[in-house]
């Protein structure tokens, strides 16, 4: 895995391209899921699919969001000197 | 006079013949008017006359001999006596400087004879005293010879006579008579020479005109004639009858003259008769000589006269038959010896010619062997002596080559000295002459040592400035204006080398400080590239950034910030403020001015996520904009450097 790294400038289309492919699998694997749950539990009905997919779409935009700022991780805060002082 | 003459010729006999004549015709010329008139007067002007003349040739003949002797004297004779110098010029000339006692008695001799010989023509030549004295002389002179050869004839006759004759004298005549003639012999002998003397001088006495002047010479020669032929005739042949002659012969001429002329006709004389005979055999000649004598004894004594003359008939005719007898038998006998005489002159001629060829021959062949001998003698005597002379000749050469090679030798070190010598008497001569101006050349020469040390230090800074030119220009033609991006390691090294070498601080550090980082190895990007870079791709993204808050920027945010920036008015030019798109546009103009240093600066001021996106871009100016500012440094160190030179 020893490509070239990118150009600082292109850092942010980077981030851009990985999270959409994370959301389309993600989001794939949610309606695949619910699709499965439907047919055999749910007697072909449409809610579990739409369920499935949305948290699938979820957990793609929190990883999305944790790459764009790395440091908001939740149940943690991050405080500044300033703020610590005060 | 008379007594004179012989006196005087003595006295010339000690004087040359020159002399003798003068006084001789002195004396012939004064004799004849002086002999006639012996008066008193004339006696003493004679006796005057006399003497003067003999004390004048008495000092006209020795002084020469004085003057020879005396250098004085020779001096005084040739100047002040009158006739003095011819006289000594003669006397030179006749070498009488020279002259001895012997000599001048030997030349006195001579001038006698001269003397002699030249009255002798005299009287030959006129019919006077002088021819008369010369007559006389003639006669005498034939009288002596005469006498002489019958001397002789009866010398050897007596002497053959008495050992062959004697046995036929004893045949033919008595002993007695034999000894008869043997003692008459000597009488007829001097009879006969006396009878042919006195017949002579008879002749000569008939011949003179003056019997004064005739008889003087006849006299005068005839003593010695007398004495000549008494000691010649006596001595040798009849020792015998030796006393006789003095005693005999000097009564007997005078009276010959006076009684043989009256007697002569008495008695036969045998001389004559038998002249015929005793002109071939001298003994009958002597003996006819004694009968002779006998007959003049007998004439003597008138008495005996008578008987005499029958015996001396008989004996006449018995001493003509006996003269005849001796003759034949002496013919025959000759006849036999000379016929003997033939054969032996034959065989002992023909023996000589024998001998002689014999003698010859031996001769020759002696000759021949010593020529041999002496040949090889001398080549013998040649190659020893040849050898001796190389061996000579090697020594001596040895020994000269040895003398010559010392020589060399003491040549060679006494001229090297001498040079030796000569340069350091040179050296000083220089020293004091020359090596003053050297100080002066000296002193010329560091000036131009320093000038050049000067010149080539400038030349040497000027070329290292132009190198470290070259050398910046390379690298800046090379790092900054080069269209893509390079790497420059190798002019960086060249120029940093050449900056080294001019120790030059702040190049150097400068240098040092692009050389540890790693853009030499990748090169600086190119600002047109910068450019592009920056307007196409860089500014775009950042824009898009624009509205993203610093904090917490999450995917809501960038999506909003994404969605609002391409609503935004885009700002050109050098605007102020201090958003992203202000910043983003004074880059922008300082770009377009290619004012990197500025537009980095802008963008640099720049935070959060806008300040991510540039980081690349930002890093790339910045490389650029460190070489750049080295070079420039090194620049402004060579252009320094430069103006220092100049």
């Amino acid at each position: 895995m020893a490509t070239k790294p990118p150009s600082s400038e292109d850092i942010i289309g980077q981030k851009y391209d990985r999270c959409m492919a994370d959301f389309l699998v993600k989001a794939g694997v949610g309606f695949g899921a619910g699709v499965v749950l439907s047919v055999v539990l749910f007697k072909r009905r449409t809610w579990p699919i739409a369920l499935s997919t949305g948290f699938g779409a979820g957990a793609a935009y929190a990883d999305c969001d944790r790459s764009f700022n790395p440091a908001r991780i939740p149940g943690t805060r991050i405080i500044s000197q300033l703020e610590g002082k005060q | 006079m008379y007594r004179t003459l012989p006196a005087s010729r003595r006295l010339q006999s000690t004087t040359p013949r020159g002399a003798v004549r003068v006084i001789r015709r002195r004396l012939a010329t004064e004799a004849s008017p002086s002999t006639p008139l012996p008066k008193k007067k004339r006696h003493v002007v004679r006796t005057i006359v006399l003497s003067t003349t003999a004390l004048a040739g008495t000092f006209y003949l020795a002084s020469p001999f004085v003057a020879f002797k005396n250098e004085a004297y020779y001096d005084f004779f040739s100047e002040h006596v009158p006739l003095g110098y011819s006289t000594l010029e003669y006397a030179e000339g006749r070498h009488w400087d020279t002259m001895t006692l012997e000599s001048a008695l030997e030349s006195s001799k001579k001038s006698l004879a001269s003397a002699q010989r030249y009255v002798t023509d005299k009287i030959s030549g006129t019919p006077t005293a002088q021819g008369a004295i010369e007559s006389v002389k003639n006669t005498r002179d034939a009288a002596v010879k005469a006498m002489q050869e019958s001397k002789d004839r009866a010398n050897s006759a007596a002497a053959r006579i008495k050992t062959g004759i004697k046995k036929e004298t004893s045949g033919a005549t008595a002993v007695v008579k034999h000894q008869s003639e043997q003692f008459s012999r000597e009488v007829s002998e001097l009879i006969r020479e006396a009878e042919a003397a006195l017949a002579k001088g008879l002749d000569v006495a008939g011949l003179a005109t003056t019997p004064e002047v005739a008889a003087p010479p006849v006299k005068a020669h005839d003593e010695s004639p007398t004495d000549a032929a008494g000691t010649s005739i006596y001595t040798a042949p009849l020792p015998v009858g030796f006393e006789l002659p003095p005693g005999y012969a000097r009564p007997a001429p005078p009276k010959k003259p006076e009684s043989a002329p009256v007697e002569t006709p008495k008695l036969p004389l045998l001389s004559p008769a038998l002249s015929s005979i005793s002109s071939s055999e001298p003994i009958i000649a002597h003996l006819a000589g004694t009968i002779d004598d006998l007959t003049a004894y007998i004439e003597a004594n008138p008495a005996a006269t008578a008987q005499a003359a029958s015996v001396l008939e008989t004996a006449k005719s018995d001493l003509t038959a006996l003269a005849t007898r001796i003759d034949k038998v002496r013919q025959d006998e000759r006849a036999d010896l000379e016929s003997k005489l033939d054969g032996q002159t034959r065989e002992y001629t023909v023996k000589l010619l024998e001998l002689e060829m014999e003698a010859q021959d031996r001769l020759d062949g002696q000759e021949q062997e010593f020529r041999r001998y002496f040949d090889e003698e001398r080549a013998r005597l040649t190659q020893a002596y040849r050898e001796k002379l190389e061996n000579e000749l090697q020594t001596q050469t040895e020994l000269i080559n040895e003398r010559l090679k010392e020589e060399v030798i003491a040549q060679g070190i006494e001229l090297q000295r001498r040079w030796i010598r000569e340069i350091k008497v040179r050296v000083e001569e220089e020293r004091g002459g020359r090596l003053a101006k050297i100080d002066e050349l000296s002193a010329n020469l560091k000036r131009l040592e320093r000038v050049a040390l000067d010149n080539s230090t400038y030349l040497d800074e000027n070329i290292r400035i132009h190198a470290l030119w070259s050398a910046l220009r390379a690298l800046s033609s090379s790092a900054l204006a080069s269209p893509v991006r390079k790497p420059f390691r190798e002019e960086l090294r060249v120029l940093r080398h050449i900056s080294a070498a001019r120790e030059d601080p702040v190049a150097a550090a400068a240098l040092e400080s692009l050389e540890g980082s790693d853009v030499p190895d990748v090169g600086v990007e190119p600002f047109a590239d910068l450019a592009t870079w920056f307007a196409s791709e860089v500014a775009p993204k950042v824009s898009h950034v624009a509205l993203v808050p610093d904090q917490n920027a999450g995917l809501l945010s960038h999506l909003a910030s994404r969605a609002f920036a391409g609503l935004r008015f885009k700002r050109h030019g050098l605007v102020s403020g201090d958003d992203v798109l202000s910043v983003l546009a004074r880059a922008e103009y300082y770009l377009n001015e290619k004012d990197l240093d500025s537009a980095a600066r802008e963008l640099n001021q720049l935070k959060g996520s806008a300040k991510l996106l540039l980081h690349d871009w930002l890093e790339a100016a910045r490389r650029r904009l460190e070489v750049q500012q080295a070079l420039e440094v090194v620049q402004a160190q060579a252009t320094l450097a430069s103006l220092l030179v100049v």
